[in-house]
């Protein structure tokens, strides 16, 4: 067990926890944050997509205990009162079926915007499309989440 | 997966031979092999522990020689048991031939793996495989002529 | 109306899953959670010799270890298949018998023969993998031709060679006669490819038995949780119907493999009950490989004949269907009645006889994936189809047009009266948005990048909204496959529809709100879905097989046929008029022609408060009603693919996709539309990427997504998606369904896009860089050889 703190949604958490834990099981078992979904176990579909220090990250891949003094954004602090363009913009777009991979997907949407226009590259709908290289959908076909994210780049 | 090879080893055949048939030489030369017993003239019981891939498993295994033909041939033949990890058996035919008083060996091999093993580390099975038969020819020749081996 | 039927209104329940609040089963932990783990068989056919649990029952947290033995000494019964299927000789199909735990043999790799139950989810699978299994090797067969052979392993005793029937449909002699006539016979060999699944939910339960009142609550990622209370209780035995309540909570997507109930449900809640915990466990993806039931696994040989005009005369078809280890809940009606009957098509063909036989091997159980069967078929007709006009020398758009089925109702020779349709018309829509006109000048233009590219076609009808029970039933179901609701109006207004339909991603919360919004004049926020649980809901079959729209809201509709005729007789003895001259509109209940009127809400309370009802009324706004269609729907379409092949890789990018379909009256075209953007990308993930691949000792392996390759946002283009509306007779709404559409046509236009591009037929799915490169080298062998 290896105690860790970090800040995630704003807010100051800490645990003791086994060392294998991944940041997966620590936001959704000891932080009760079940909005990061684990669909897979090989790091391939994104449904656990987070924003560590301010880059997506997938949470499976990374250990609790090294993340420590971390900042952690997950799919329920994102919206800050009222809801983030990228998930106004997958309600507007229907690019959401079931909705098991839409936090991931949202997670790397809001990511992929800001990194394009950080460094001044135009976000069109095939960088779109290579850029969810890692996020796996199996109910939209894609079509309306490649929508979600070109309407939300444009009000983001 | 079926995999073959040869080996020049600066030793005389029947120091060859012997050694084949050595646990403790076994035990010193099979990677990450923890333990390895005699149960009868021709068969063993080994643990061994090994990672393939994303899979690390500890094997129980038996171990049999058969066609012995000394010192000449023979034919060892094992299965090892990785619990949830599934399993992994295989066999090889190994030929000792003389050669100006070193040793030429000779083995073809074939291997299966089965459970999680396959499922996830199929495809790096035989390069795994292939590392692990060079590892231990390395280190038993190493053993025998306390030299690192010729280059090939 | 901006929320009634025909409306693109914004999902309801969107908001709950872009924050991540979303309440999946897995999301639901209990006090007192304990967690399960599997012990599964690393071989595909052994012998159990034994099990030593000593070393894991030690292990820090382990609570129990359980086996197969304990199971069915408990009386936990067999898992069973509900759907009875008669050889051709008369014999019953061979069920052999599947433990929830194996006892004495195991017969693939997955196969689960010991649960640990354990205080945390890392405990449990530690300790499962020193739980040691003595196995006894038994030969292995993997694929189903090998099964049929003389001195195949023999994997169930009371199946003979291995086949579990031997049926067939259709006349052969009058087909054999139709092809002898034929002035040009087409005749096909094609694999349709096993795949996986693979909602992205991995399946999960929560078992949780209470002593004090001998009940269980069981959540589980169930596509239908009153068949999975039905089933468990009726033959596993886990506990009576009143003493079970199934909730299928926020269900990350199905696709069929959460129809089923498996092994990993009845052991969870018959460990919660020995442990006296409540009991998860959550599916890890390899393990989703290794035990969701797969899809498709079809080897056919087939012939169609054709006149000298291109009319075909006749088409024979010889399958042999893979069904894996055991025979799985709805396995036997998939190569069956979901497929035999389909063989039609869009075309009037007289003669069709169709034979399968369905084998045991050393594999997964196979079922219904998303098509169940029409895949299967569309994917023989249609290539058929193409392959036929090239054959002839005949424009594919025209041989098929020369053949389609003009008037309706029709009846085809393999049991199916389509009712409604206009297949002239949808292909003509596709024909004009794909702008076919234009495809030449887009192939030279290819041609002049270095690339192949090619057109395929697919116009394929769906046998859809299952079903009739009654005609289920003849066919040998052992369910009805109505569907019930409940309309509840509330003192205030409000309305709760309960269904028996189940939204896993569909929009349910959505469009079964808009169908009542439409009838009362309510806003959609004002109604609220209620679905999933065993408690809430009396009755339901569940969603599946496009069956939501035709039979789940057809229910909603009779039901609220029922309120709307009590709220007449309360408003018209209210507003003292004749029932005949209410009209309800725009939230108002109103007398015709005059100003009187009450506020919808006005009606609801006076049904509750009484105190001025009609005499001998019974208080209260509460309908129920069960719908039974009376025929299945047929929803068709036309879909056509434009590819470009790489030559020097044999990459291939579907580079256009058009689809024109008749899905009868569309409630939602928002909805409707994504589910044939996602049913395509399965289309096209069956045709260019995905295959479930088995060594010879019946190793799986594609067991992780780095072997069994997705569809990614890349691999698919954006897609256009035309609609022509004939609506279904068979159904108040006039609704076919569409959830199937996208997976049933377009693996065909896909591989006739591609042998199209390539020159060749020779091609199978999944059509990889490798198999096209290959078939492109082989067609193109004469000039290699110069």
């Amino acid at each position: 067990m290896t105690k860790v703190t970090m800040k995630v949604n704003g807010r100051k958490v800490g645990a003791d926890v086994p060392d294998q834990t991944l940041l997966s099981e620590f936001l959704r078992e000891n932080l009760r944050l079940t909005g990061t979904h684990v669909g897979c176990d090989t790091s391939q579909c994104g449904a656990c997509a987070v924003h560590v220090n301010g880059k997506v990250v997938k949470a499976c891949t990374a250990l609790a205990v090294s993340l420590e003094g971390a900042e952690v954004t997950t799919i329920e602090g994102v919206a800050n009162g009222e809801l983030h363009p990228m998930q106004v913009a997958f309600n507007d777009n229907h690019g959401l079926q079931c909705g098991f991979c839409t936090p991931g997907m949202i997670m790397a949407g809001i990511d992929m915007v800001n990194r394009y226009r950080e460094e001044g590259r135009e976000l069109d709908a095939a960088a779109i499309r290579h850029e969810l290289e890692g996020n796996i959908c199996r109910c939209t076909g894609y079509h309306n989440i490649v929508k979600s994210i070109q309407d939300a780049a444009a009000k983001m | 997966m079926e995999m073959s090879g040869e080996h020049r080893i600066a030793a005389p055949r029947d120091t060859v031979w012997a050694a084949l048939n050595d646990p403790d030489v076994l035990r010193a030369c099979i990677p990450g092999c923890e333990s390895l017993e005699k149960t009868s003239d021709t068969t063993m019981e080994a643990v061994v522990r090994q990672k393939i891939g994303p899979v690390k498993a500890r094997f129980n295994g038996a171990v049999e020689l058969l066609n012995i033909d000394a010192p000449k041939s023979y034919t060892i033949q094992g299965e090892g048991k990785g619990g949830v990890a599934g399993f992994a058996k295989g066999s090889a035919d190994v030929r000792l031939a003389e050669d100006a008083g070193e040793t030429v060996l000779t083995y073809t091999a074939q291997a299966q793996i089965g459970g999680k093993l396959a499922q996830l580390g199929n495809r790096l099975v035989g390069s795994t495989a292939r590392k692990l038969a060079q590892q231990f020819f390395v280190n038993f020749h190493n053993h025998l002529t306390d030299e690192d081996p010729p280059e090939a | 109306m901006t929320s009634g039927i025909g409306q693109n209104v914004k999902r309801k329940e969107d908001k709950r899953f872009i924050t991540g609040k979303g309440r999946y089963t897995d999301d639901h932990r209990n006090d007192n959670q304990a967690y399960a783990a599997f012990v599964r068989s690393p071989h595909a056919h052994a012998k159990v010799l034994g099990i030593d649990a000593e070393e894991a029952r030690g292990m820090e947290g382990v609570i129990d270890v359980l086996d197969g033995h304990q199971l069915t000494g408990d009386g936990i019964g067999n898992l069973i298949c509900g759907w009875a299927i008669t050889s051709k000789d008369g014999s019953p199909m061979n069920m052999g018998a599947w433990s929830a735990l194996a006892t004495d043999t195991v017969r693939y790799v997955g196969d689960a023969v010991a649960v640990v139950i354990a205080e945390t989810n890392a405990q449990a699978r530690i300790a499962a993998e020193a739980v040691m299994v003595d196995y006894e090797e038994l030969p292995v067969v993997v694929h189903a031709i090998d099964a049929l052979k003389d001195g195949a392993p023999q994997i169930h005793d009371n199946a003979p060679g291995n086949l579990i029937y031997d049926w067939e449909l259709g006349d052969e002699a009058a087909t054999d006669a139709g092809l002898a006539e034929a002035a040009h016979v087409t005749t096909l060999d094609l694999t349709n490819n096993r795949l996986s699944p693979n909602p992205m939910e991995p399946r999960s339960a929560v078992a949780t038995y209470d002593h004090a009142e001998d009940h269980y609550t069981l959540y589980t990622t169930s596509q239908n949780p009153h068949v999975a209370r039905l089933v468990l209780s009726a033959f596993y035995n886990v506990a009576p119907e009143h003493k079970l309540r199934v909730i299928a909570p926020d269900v990350g997507g199905g696709f069929g493999a959460k129809i089923y109930i498996y092994p990993e449900e009845i052991t969870c809640l018959w460990a919660s009950m020995k442990t006296n915990r409540s009991v998860k466990w959550t599916s890890e993806r390899g393990e989703a490989f290794l035990t969701d039931m797969h899809g498709r696994d079809h080897v056919t040989h087939a012939k169609m004949g054709f006149d000298k005009d291109g009319r075909i005369t006749g088409f024979k078809i010889d399958t042999i269907a893979n069904l894996g280890a055991y025979m799985s809940l709805f396995s036997s009606s998939v190569p069956t009645y979901l497929y035999a009957p389909l063989m039609s098509g869009q075309y009037d063909i007289q003669n069709i006889h169709c034979n399968v036989r369905a084998v045991y091997t050393n594999t997964v159980p196979v079922d219904a994936y998303r098509g169940a069967g029409r895949p299967e078929a569309t994917y023989l007709v249609e290539r058929m189809m193409e392959t036929a006009a090239r054959e002839m020398g005949m424009d594919p758009a025209e041989l098929r047009r020369r053949n389609f089925v003009q008037e309706f109702p029709h009846q085809t020779p393999v049991l199916m009266q389509y009712d409604a349709g206009d297949f002239p018309k949808i292909l003509e829509l596709a024909q004009e948005a794909a702008d076919v006109a234009g495809f030449e000048e887009r192939r030279r233009e290819a041609e002049s990048r270095g690339k192949l590219r090619g057109i395929g076609y697919s116009t394929f009808i769906e046998a859809c909204g299952l079903a009739p029970s009654k005609a289920a039933g003849s066919l040998g179901a052992g369910v009805g496959l109505w569907e019930s609701a409940e309309v509840r109006v509330n003192p205030a207004g409000t309305i709760e529809i309960l269904t028996g339909s189940h939204s896993h991603g569909q929009g349910h919360e959505t469009t079964f709100a808009q169908i009542v919004a439409e009838r009362f004049g309510v806003p959609v926020d004002s109604v609220q879905i209620v679905h999933g649980d065993t408690d809430k809901v009396q009755f339901g079959m569940g969603t599946y097989g496009s069956r939501s729209g035709p039979v789940g809201m057809s229910a909603v509709v009779k039901a609220m046929d029922k309120v709307e005729e009590k709220v007449r007789q309360i408003a018209a003895h209210t507003l003292e008029a004749s029932e005949d001259d209410i009209e309800i509109s725009g939230g108002q209940v109103k007398v015709k022609g005059t100003d009187k009127a009450m506020a919808w809400h006005e009606v609801g309370l006076a049904a509750y408060v009484a105190h001025n009802l009609p005499d001998g009324m019974e208080p209260g706004l509460k309908e129920t009603a069960f719908f039974d269609p009376v025929n299945f729907s047929f929803p068709s379409g036309a879909f056509i693919c434009e590819v470009e092949v790489d030559p020097d890789t044999g990459q291939t990018q579907v580079v256009r996709f058009t689809s024109a379909d008749d899905f009868g009256v569309i409630v939602n075209p928002m909805i409707v539309e994504g589910q044939v953007h996602g049913g395509v990308t399965q289309g096209i993930g069956q045709a260019l990427l995905e295959q479930v691949v088995y060594d010879e000792q019946g190793q799986l392996l594609t067991g992780s997504y780095m072997d069994y390759t997705m569809p990614r946002a890349a691999d698919v283009p954006f897609f256009d998606v035309q609609h022509h509306e004939t609506p279904s007779p068979n159904n108040p709404l006039g609704v076919k369904g569409c959830g199937e559409a996208g997976a049933i046509g377009a693996p065909p236009a896909v591989i006739n896009a591609i042998t199209d591009a390539i020159g060749t037929n020779d091609l199978a799915m999944p059509a990889t860089p490798q198999a096209v490169w290959r078939a492109l080298r082989a067609a193109q062998k004469p000039m290699a050889a110069e």
